[in-house]
């Protein structure tokens, strides 16, 4: 059994509330239904979207009836698999950590009272958890469950930074997909693009993958930056729990 | 046919149904302000009702063709004129090589729609023509129209039935709009006196209005606590208030989630109100039920089905006549209209 609550969002949306916490185990709740939903044939369904404890299902009021709809996402929510909690895909991403790469390297640092070295093995020695996709295309809000930071937002946000760049929060981290304002510590820059319109799923990651950052150097930075610009360069990916 | 930019006017740009099944990816829907206003101008001109059509907002564009067409312009009034002869709205309009179509600033409402008979010729991004200008992306390369941009139609068989392609122009828009809303999903996060505000009180359209979203002036809701929440989805129209109280409206290049209370969202039939309401405006908020929304929706998508089957009429009976005035030959067409 699950707790969840269905209220409607508009005239052509439904959300569906887990516990009002970040969690793996209630984002798992999340996908699940949202897999749950799109393995079946539901006439008039639209996109699905999962937040951190909520999905949002679109409809269409002309094809199908809400209380109908809501039924059928009641039936489903109620019954959803156990998720295996430490399941999913790592996509590893690979990083450019400090210098004009990482501007807020040495803060992050000096906040948390440690050397910059000890800030990138932190950064790059377990996986995040990504929990949505939103804000721009793309954009991922991952988390990890060890050693958080306890640094915040910068005070003063950036007004430009360069797509490809990685900032983190307490336990969050994130990928910025292309130039834009962020208020997060950006610490590093990753060469490949998180979204590629020229390939058929532009998009690197979803909700429920976990991303494993790879430290890397400048010359390997150019050379994985070329591929990716040519649309050559493939992420590594590997079930999580199966090894490497 | 091709048409030129001679100048773009404010903000023009492609815009087609929207772009959907990427939410979850974190792309916003984009897609027209006025949706009805838009269908009709595709319905007019001959095309399937969400074909890639320009938007222009509060200053007209001027084009010019290189070839015969047939366009439909309809929402605000920007007092368009064809060859310095007013163009008529709400009909479709046969344009010739070399025609020049001048529009200037929004008389009443906020945005106009222009289509054009096949649509216009830009690359699909993840299936829509939209533009996205956030994310730079779909429309004419991710941005609004420049001067000197040429846009291409794509070629289409003309409707010949022109007297038969027109629409009831709706009232005037913008001034005093009262919208309908859906209450929720965050509506237990404000106190009973905030909820009576957002539903009594008038709130003006601010400065900061555009595709994104609309931020209102007016009196504070208040929150039982503060307007953060753990981010959720996002629907276009919703309200969101944040902790400092001021509503605003998010439109159709919102962001696909937010980290803000939603008092409640403005039901699809209504939503054109908004996309056609600018700086000034007064909005009003009055809540309904999922029942009502959805009959006004019912009405509106009947209104486009009995247009369609209005404008499938067969052509009336034309006439051409050589007419000889000072010496200057004209072939002159008459067509019965009814």
């Amino acid at each position: 059994m699950n707790d969840f609550t269905i209220r409607p969002v508009g005239d052509r949306a439904l959300t569906v509330e887990f516990e009002n916490q970040v969690s793996r185990a209630v984002s798992q709740k999340v996908t699940a239904l949202q897999d749950q939903l799109l393995s079946r044939e539901i006439p008039g369904l639209g996109e699905l979207v999962p937040t951190y404890r909520a999905l949002l299902i679109h409809y269409d009021p002309l094809r199908i009836d809400p209380d109908e709809l809501a039924r059928t996402v009641s039936l489903a929510a109620g019954d959803l698999p156990p998720a295996a909690s430490i399941s999913g895909t790592v996509v590893e991403i690979p990083v450019l950590y400090g210098g004009e790469y990482g501007p807020d390297l040495e803060d992050v640092a000096r906040a948390e009272d440690k050397a910059p070295e000890e800030i990138i093995r932190i950064h790059s020695g377990s996986d995040h958890y990504v929990y949505m996709l939103g804000f721009a295309p793309g954009h991922p809000y991952a988390a990890r469950a060890e050693k958080p930071f306890s640094i915040r937002r910068r005070e003063t946000p950036r007004l430009k930074v360069p797509g490809g760049s990685v900032g983190v929060q307490r336990d969050m981290s994130d990928i910025i997909p292309f130039e834009m304002p962020t208020g997060w510590n950006v610490i590093g820059t990753t060469p490949i693009l998180v979204c590629d319109y020229r390939r058929e799923n532009p998009f690197l990651l979803k909700a429920g993958d976990w991303i494993r950052h790879v430290p890397i150097d400048l010359s390997r930075f150019r050379e994985i930056r070329r591929q990716a610009e040519l649309g050559e360069y493939r992420c590594r990916r590997y079930e999580r729990g199966s090894g490497r | 046919m091709n048409f030129l930019v001679e100048s773009p006017g404010l903000l023009t740009t492609v815009q087609d149904g929207g772009r959907y099944g990427y939410e979850r990816f974190g792309v916003s829907p984009s897609g027209p302000m006025d949706r009805h206003a838009f269908q009709i101008a595709n319905i007019l001109a001959g095309n399937r009702r969400c074909e890639g059509a320009l938007e222009a907002t509060i200053l007209g564009p001027t084009l010019v063709f290189d070839g015969d067409g047939v366009i439909a312009l309809t929402g605000a009034d920007m007092g368009a004129a064809l060859n310095g002869v007013p163009c008529p709205t709400w009909r479709a309009v046969a344009v010739y090589a070399g025609d020049r179509l001048t529009m200037g600033p929004a008389r009443s409402g906020c945005r106009t729609y222009i289509a054009f008979c096949g649509g216009l010729d830009v690359p699909t991004v993840m299936g829509s023509r939209s533009t996205a200008l956030q994310s730079r992306i779909g429309g004419y390369e991710g941005r609004k129209l420049a001067p000197g941009d040429t846009l291409a139609v794509r070629p289409a068989p003309l409707p010949q039935n022109l007297p038969a392609r027109r629409a009831a122009p709706p009232p005037p828009y913008g001034g005093r709009v009262t919208v309908r809303v859906i209450l929720g999903p965050q509506e237990d996060a404000f106190t009973a006196e905030g909820l009576d505000t957002f539903l009594t009180q008038p709130y003006t359209v601010s400065n900061d209005f555009s595709r994104m979203g609309y931020r209102l002036e007016g009196p504070v809701i208040r929150h039982r606590e503060d307007g953060n929440i753990l981010s959720d989805g996002m629907v276009t129209g919703a309200v969101q208030v944040p902790t400092s109280g001021r509503p605003i409206i998010m439109m159709a290049d919102r962001q696909t989630v937010g980290g803000y209370t939603k008092i409640a969202a403005v039901i699809s039939a209504d939503l054109p109100l908004v996309g056609q309401c600018k700086a000034g405006d007064i909005l009003r908020f009055r809540s309904v039920s999922l029942a009502e929304a959805h009959e006004a929706l019912g009405r509106a998508e009947q209104e486009l089905r009995d247009l369609e089957r209005a404008v499938a009429a067969p052509a009336c009976p034309e006439k051409t006549y050589r007419v000889t005035v000072n010496g200057t030959p004209y072939d002159v067409r008459i067509q019965r209209m009814k």
